[in-house]
């Protein structure tokens, strides 16, 4: 039996080690050339100078970076990104969160329905889906008329931060809903169930049991709503009627308006900083629920 | 409370007849349109381990999970000690459920697990502490009360899930089929613990199972069930030597099948040979039944004592399996299966050979109507 194996193999004439990296060699080098040489140019124009008129003077400077730390709008812009993509992320998992569990106790066609419907706002693209919540939000949608008609006096909705954050919410929601939801898979109702004999009230069930057996899917969840959030563009700059300053609208503003180059570079570099950072958190929680 | 307390005054109290503890009253389940359990009601008493003992999808879970409050029956009433519990929430029941999937939490070590139930009842750290420490040491778990469920075998999940759900000392303890996911030497060691624990604590218990030797050898009394009704209730003797109908005698340990009749002058009759049976026997068409280790195998004319029933037949087929002989008989259109001890002198009949079958009247179980 073993000989028998022994000569398959030494008669097969590539080993599973050289099949791997056969099949692996393409999209490392789509990586490489479509990934990997962009930021690595990104991360060298951070360190260039801008000229007028658009140009990259080829120097070695930090003065891209530390003019940023220095400017009090773009600390501003920062920290304003990073809140407010937090910020959504709370709300996104909130609104999520019991509609995920619903999903998940369901079973059947009722189940495959809901989980359609969660996600057939992705096969619409953002922008449509901004549009959308202009009309609903405006001035002259139905949101303002309802608070109108019981006698309030409604705050501004549209092209501000109120507009952007129920925008981004909504929008990231499905990505939330789908990562908590593979997330759940250490839920077993029989768990539940066990708790509440014990004498456990539904609350107490789940702050000690559902709660902790969801919290890699909401760690999941919050890690993807988190890094789309502050990479997000359509919707700020739709919904934010250029008055909402953020990351990824300045990034736009600086390469395509300003044509600074080398700042919009400085500014995406520190995106990805900053998604580097999310991810150590998210691995440090992943590791304290262990 | 009143009514307890003129009972135990009373002078006939003396002989000391627990009382009823768990009491179904025409308790009824219906999912959907499936009728699972259309009334069934049953009394467990004080201290005694009852049995649920039926096939597989014959209701047991079902109204065990009533019991716990994990569903809500369609129709009647549950009570403990008098109190109606039916439409009570599950946290307040005060009652251990031991899952046949042990449903442990895995985000927690053996001894949280097992302190759950204390913290939900408010009771002290220190004696949180004290009471794990004692419950583990009863399981013989206290050396693993730091590993997490997943580093356990099957066996010492079980332990925990016992442990965890008797630690709070509920009203009653609820057992749902908690040895099939064990292999068979564990399965043995479990339930002779699982018994001097329940004993032990003198806690009122219900224990679902399938298996008819769990239930014979666990268990005080066994309720046995079958497509969501009761078919007995009774001692594990009463069950075994006085099965109420054919379908506990063939549930509950194995069975031979003869057809028969019953002659309206009383006589009993198999394949055309008079028999013998204790008790009132139905006229008509019956089915006679007796246990295959109760019968014995002679030789065509060999003596049979009085009070003994005798059937000829001929051997159709012989196999002697060491401790054993199994032989079968053709009696007239039905086969009888013997089990006999062997001996170092038995002399295996041949093959074809004329010979009696023979067995004690008192094991003879007649029931009225055909076979089915
Ligand atoms: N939630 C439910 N919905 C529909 N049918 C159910 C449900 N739970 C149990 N049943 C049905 O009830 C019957 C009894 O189930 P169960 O009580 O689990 O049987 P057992 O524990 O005796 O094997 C089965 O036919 C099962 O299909
Ligand atoms: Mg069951």
């Amino acid at each position: 039996m073993t000989t028998a194996i022994a000569l398959t193999r030494s008669r097969r004439r590539f080993s599973d080690h050289q099949v791997a990296i056969a099949l692996l060699l393409p999209i490392a080098l789509i990586n490489v050339v479509g990934f990997m040489l962009p930021i690595f140019n990104l991360a060298r124009f951070s360190f260039n100078r801008a000229t007028t008129g658009g140009g990259i003077e080829n120097v070695l400077t930090l003065e891209n970076w530390t003019g940023l730390l220095r400017d009090p709008f773009y600390l501003e812009l920062i920290l304003n990104s990073i809140w407010i993509s937090l910020g959504v992320t709370l709300c996104a998992l909130v609104l999520s969160y019991p509609i995920a569990l619903y999903l998940h106790r369901s079973s059947g066609t009722w189940r495959t329905f809901l989980t359609v419907l969660v996600i057939s706002p992705l096969l619409t693209s953002a922008v449509v889906r901004t549009y959308g919540w202009i009309a609903i939000l405006s001035d002259e949608g139905p949101v303002v008329g309802a608070i109108k008609s019981v006698g309030l006096t409604p705050p501004p909705l549209m092209f501000n931060i109120n507009g952007v954050f129920i925008g981004l919410t909504e929008i990231l929601m499905p990505y939330m809903i789908l990562a908590l939801m593979a997330g759940f898979g250490r839920l077993d109702p029989k768990v539940e169930e066990a708790a509440r004999t014990l004498g456990a009230t539904p609350w107490q069930c789940f702050r000690r049991v559902i709660l902790p057996l969801t919290a890699p899917g909401i760690a999941l969840g919050c890690l993807l709503c988190f890094v789309l959030a502050v990479s997000s563009f359509i919707t700020p700059k739709l919904m934010g009627g250029g008055r909402v300053f953020l990351l990824a609208t300045e990034i736009y503003d600086q390469a395509i308006v300003t044509l600074n180059w080398p700042l919009a570079s400085t500014l995406s570099i520190l995106v990805l900083i900053i998604f580097g950072a999310a991810l150590v958190a998210y691995s440090a929680v992943l590791k304290r629920l262990d | 409370m009143m009514l307890e307390r003129n009972m135990t005054a009373s002078p006939s109290r003396t002989a000391k007849v627990a009382e009823d503890h768990l009491v179904l009253s025409e308790v009824g389940m219906t999912f959907g349109t499936a009728d699972v359990i259309p009334s069934l009601s049953l009394a467990v008493r004080r201290g005694e381990m009852v049995a649920f003992l039926g096939p597989s999808g014959c209701g047991k879970t079902t109204t065990l999970r009533m019991i716990a409050g994990l569903i809500a029956p369609s129709r009647g009433r549950i009570s403990v000690g008098w109190r109606d519990i039916t439409r009570l929430p599950v946290h307040e029941r005060d009652m251990g459920l031991v899952f046949q999937s042990y449903a442990l939490f895995p985000h927690m070590t053996v001894s949280q697990n097992v302190a759950f139930g204390l913290e939900m009842r408010g009771i002290a750290k220190r004696e949180i502490r004290v009471r794990v420490e004692t419950a583990l040491e009863m399981v013989q778990l206290g050396h693993l009360s730091d590993r997490k469920p997943r580093a356990l075998s099957g066996g010492q999940q079980q332990r925990v899930a016992l442990a965890r759900a008797l630690v709070v000392e509920p009203s009653i303890l609820l057992l749902d089929e908690p040895l099939s996911n064990l292999d068979a030497k564990l399965r043995d060691e479990m339930r002779v613990q699982i018994r001097s624990l329940q004993q032990q604590s003198g806690i009122t218990a219900v224990f679902v199972t399938h298996d008819q030797v769990e239930a014979l050898s666990m268990c005080d009394r066994i309720v046995v069930m079958r497509g969501g009704h009761i078919e007995q209730f009774g001692t594990p003797g009463e069950i075994y030597e006085h099965p109420a109908t054919p379908f506990v005698a063939s549930f509950v340990g194995r069975t031979n099948r003869l057809s028969g009749v019953v002659e309206p002058s009383g006589r009993l009759a198999a394949a055309g040979q008079g028999l013998l049976a204790e008790g009132a026997l139905p006229v008509g068409q019956v089915q006679i039944m007796m246990r295959p280790h109760r019968v014995a195998l002679l030789a065509a004319h060999e003596h049979v004592p009085p009070g003994h029933n005798a059937l000829r037949g001929r051997l159709t087929g012989i196999t002697f399996v060491g401790d054993l002989i199994q032989a079968n008989v053709r009696v007239g259109e039905d086969e009888i299966t013997v089990e006999q001890p062997t001996r170092r002198s038995t002399a295996l009949p041949l093959m074809g050979a004329e010979v009696t079958v023979s067995w004690e009247a008192g094991d003879t179980m007649v029931f009225a109507g055909g076979a089915t």
